[in-house]
């Protein structure tokens, strides 16, 4: 069937595409920044797997601690001889993996916290988001060095202790706005025809929190991202012979007089990642849930 | 507030209940038996029931939990098996450090995110408001750490302003306890600036539209008067509950620069105990942290009632 709407007032067609630029040029310019900047990471990080400019821990033993510049080493070699760019882009994979394991298990197990707890009883709300909060009150990294000392440090250690910390925030997040699509008529309504709560909650809550929860997720990854590198930083994280970003550093660590400009690659991959995520997100809640983002919900 | 006091007593209770149980069964039922981890796999029977024997093992586990609990509120946490200290006494050893850079990161970062944030609240609408905000995201996004070796790199190893680390206690030489914190806490504010100036702008914000702030305005206050004036009270309330979340993360972002700054603290104790696989020392450790951050949470939600009575209002109406 034709639309007759579009039909009656159905513009020239340039004037249709010059229509849609207008549009994407509306869009909030922190999204363009963020998108750009998570689409380099990941595009990078997958491009790993493909081809990277030397092997994984390749050792170039005649080249260690190569500056920057060096033919067949853009960006310099490492104290054992390893190309920065590899070892850079081996590192954006690691970061990449965690962050999404850890991001995508813990939003589904906290905004089913979060959803479970605002379509609970009335007189158990109080007390479970109270206990939600106590949960948000403690840092991830604590978290994770328990957890260290317990099973080890490792990859698995980390996503884990990042899952942990995020389910709390997941669920935080979700309560507010779930109870108050709950109180909504239509809600009343899907009851009166005899669904089920957790239908509602499923169908009805669920959909309507989505934009919110996407906007989380970025920040999530971005928070991910960093206490990786955090933990990497501090040996805890990942092992030797993967290459992390947060590793890269602690190494460099100690190579302060001798390579300064090693320290500043990987610390600028960290940054520009997280932030890319973070504008991302900013970008996604203006476009996505404009009421939020004008009360400005920081 | 009686009522409010109480219901925070009572949460603050539950909570710290609940989460020396899990620390508890962490540290007794995940890993492996920890016997076996201090006489290895081939030792004696007899050594093995000896050593339960001593550690108490052998008893039931809620006879062995009350055991724990009442060793933790006496302030005996335990010993160090890998070093043989003993865990209270080294807590307490160490607290200057991580007292330093985590007062001292508040005391930089609060006052410079109210005024960060209420600037760029009031120029909202403007372009000089976009610095603050850059300033903040890129703050946000700054691991602690690798501002930390920045700045050692430029103030330390370039200019050779200021020490690379180490710590000095004030009490025994102030110039350079001042001199041996400036880098740390600079490190440890960036972020926690950032976040706190993201609140305060948001926070502003809101108390900016209010009705009150018209009133204000109408009764010949400037913009920016009245935001001095009324807004930044009113904004600050939220802040407080900010503040208790933020806590948590200062001590995380504290044990993060102390190992950069090699600083004797708690948070380098944990690092270099979980390092060592000391599990024990780790469970005590983060059991104290998290009994901090609780009562700090207890002293923020009482504060919270007293500054805002439409809180504890609410609250008694509710219940």
């Amino acid at each position: 069937m034709p639309d007759i709407a579009n039909t009656t007032t159905n513009p020239p067609v340039a004037s249709k595409s010059s229509q849609m630029w207008k549009r994407l040029r509306r869009l909030p310019i922190t999204l363009y920044i963020g998108g750009t900047l998570v689409s380099l990471f990941v595009l990078v990080a997958l491009g790993s797997f493909i081809w990277t400019p030397y092997p994984a821990n390749k050792l170039n033993l005649t080249n260690r601690l190569a500056p920057p510049g060096t033919p067949g080493f853009l960006l310099g070699t490492d104290r054992a001889g390893r190309d920065v760019v590899t070892e850079l882009m081996l590192g954006a994979r690691n970061s990449l993996y965690v962050s999404v394991v850890s991001t995508i298990v813990a939003m589904l197990v906290g905004a089913t916290i979060g959803l479970s707890i605002a379509g609970s009883k009335r007189f158990l709300q109080g007390p479970l988001t109270r206990l939600v909060d106590a949960g948000l009150a403690l840092p991830g990294i604590l978290t994770a060095l328990v957890l260290a000392a317990k099973i080890g440090a490792g990859n698995t250690t980390a996503t884990l202790a990042i899952i942990i910390w995020q389910i709390p925030i997941a669920a935080r997040v979700t309560i507010g706005p779930a109870r108050q699509i709950l109180a909504l008529d239509y809600v009343e309504a899907a009851y009166s025809y005899g669904r089920r709560k957790s239908y509602v909650l499923r169908r009805h809550v669920l959909p309507n929190i989505s934009p919110l929860l996407i906007v989380l997720s970025s920040i999530m990854f971005a928070a991910a991202i960093l206490i990786e590198a955090a933990l990497a930083f501090l040996s805890v994280g990942v092992q030797p012979p993967t290459s992390s970003w947060g590793r890269f550093l602690n190494e460099t660590q100690s190579l302060l007089e001798a390579a300064p400009y090693l320290m500043f690659f990987p610390g600028v991959a960290i940054v520009l990642t997280a932030l890319g995520f973070n504008l991302l997100g900013d970008g996604l809640r203006t476009v996505l849930d404009p009421q939020q983002a004008r009360s400005g919900l920081a | 507030m009686f009522k409010h006091t109480l219901r925070s007593l009572l949460t603050l209770a539950f909570t710290a209940l609940l989460g020396s149980i899990v620390v508890f069964v962490l540290l007794r039922q995940l890993g492996g038996d920890i016997v076996t981890v201090f006489l290895g796999r081939e030792a004696a029977p007899i050594d093995v029931s000896y050593m339960r024997e001593r550690l108490g093992l052998d008893s039931s586990l809620i006879v062995q939990y009350l055991d724990w609990l009442r060793g933790i509120l006496s302030g005996d946490l335990g010993q160090s098996y890998g070093m043989g200290y003993d865990i209270f006494d080294e807590i307490v050893r160490r607290l200057g450090p991580t007292l330093m850079l985590t007062v001292g990161g508040l005391i930089v970062s609060v006052p410079l995110s109210l005024v960060l944030g209420t600037y760029s609240a009031i120029n909202a609408k403007k372009v000089r408001s976009s610095f603050v905000d850059i300033f903040t995201q890129v703050g946000i996004a700054i691991p602690a750490f690798w501002a930390g070796l920045l700045l050692v790199l430029v103030f330390a190893v370039r200019l050779g302003w200021l020490p690379t680390g180490g710590y000095v206690p004030f009490t025994e030489d102030p110039v350079q306890a001042m001199r041996h914190a400036i880098l740390p806490v600079c490190a440890l504010s960036l972020g926690v600036t950032s976040v706190f100036t993201r609140y305060v702008r948001t926070a502003m914000i809101d108390v900016m539209n209010e009705d009150f702030m018209r009133s204000a305005m109408a009764r010949g206050r400037t913009r920016r008067g009245a935001a001095l004036v009324h807004g930044v009270r009113n904004a600050s309330i939220p802040l407080v509950t900010v503040a208790a979340l933020q806590f948590g993360q200062l001590i995380a972002g504290a044990v993060v620069v102390e190992n950069v700054f090699v600083l004797p603290g708690i948070g380098r104790l944990i690092v270099t105990a979980t390092l060592g696989r000391e599990v024990v020392v780790v469970q005590s450790l983060a059991l104290v942290i998290m009994f901090i951050i609780l009562i700090l949470n207890f002293f923020v939600d009482i504060a919270y009632g007293f500054l805002d009575p439409r809180i504890r209002d609410k609250e008694s109406s509710n219940a």
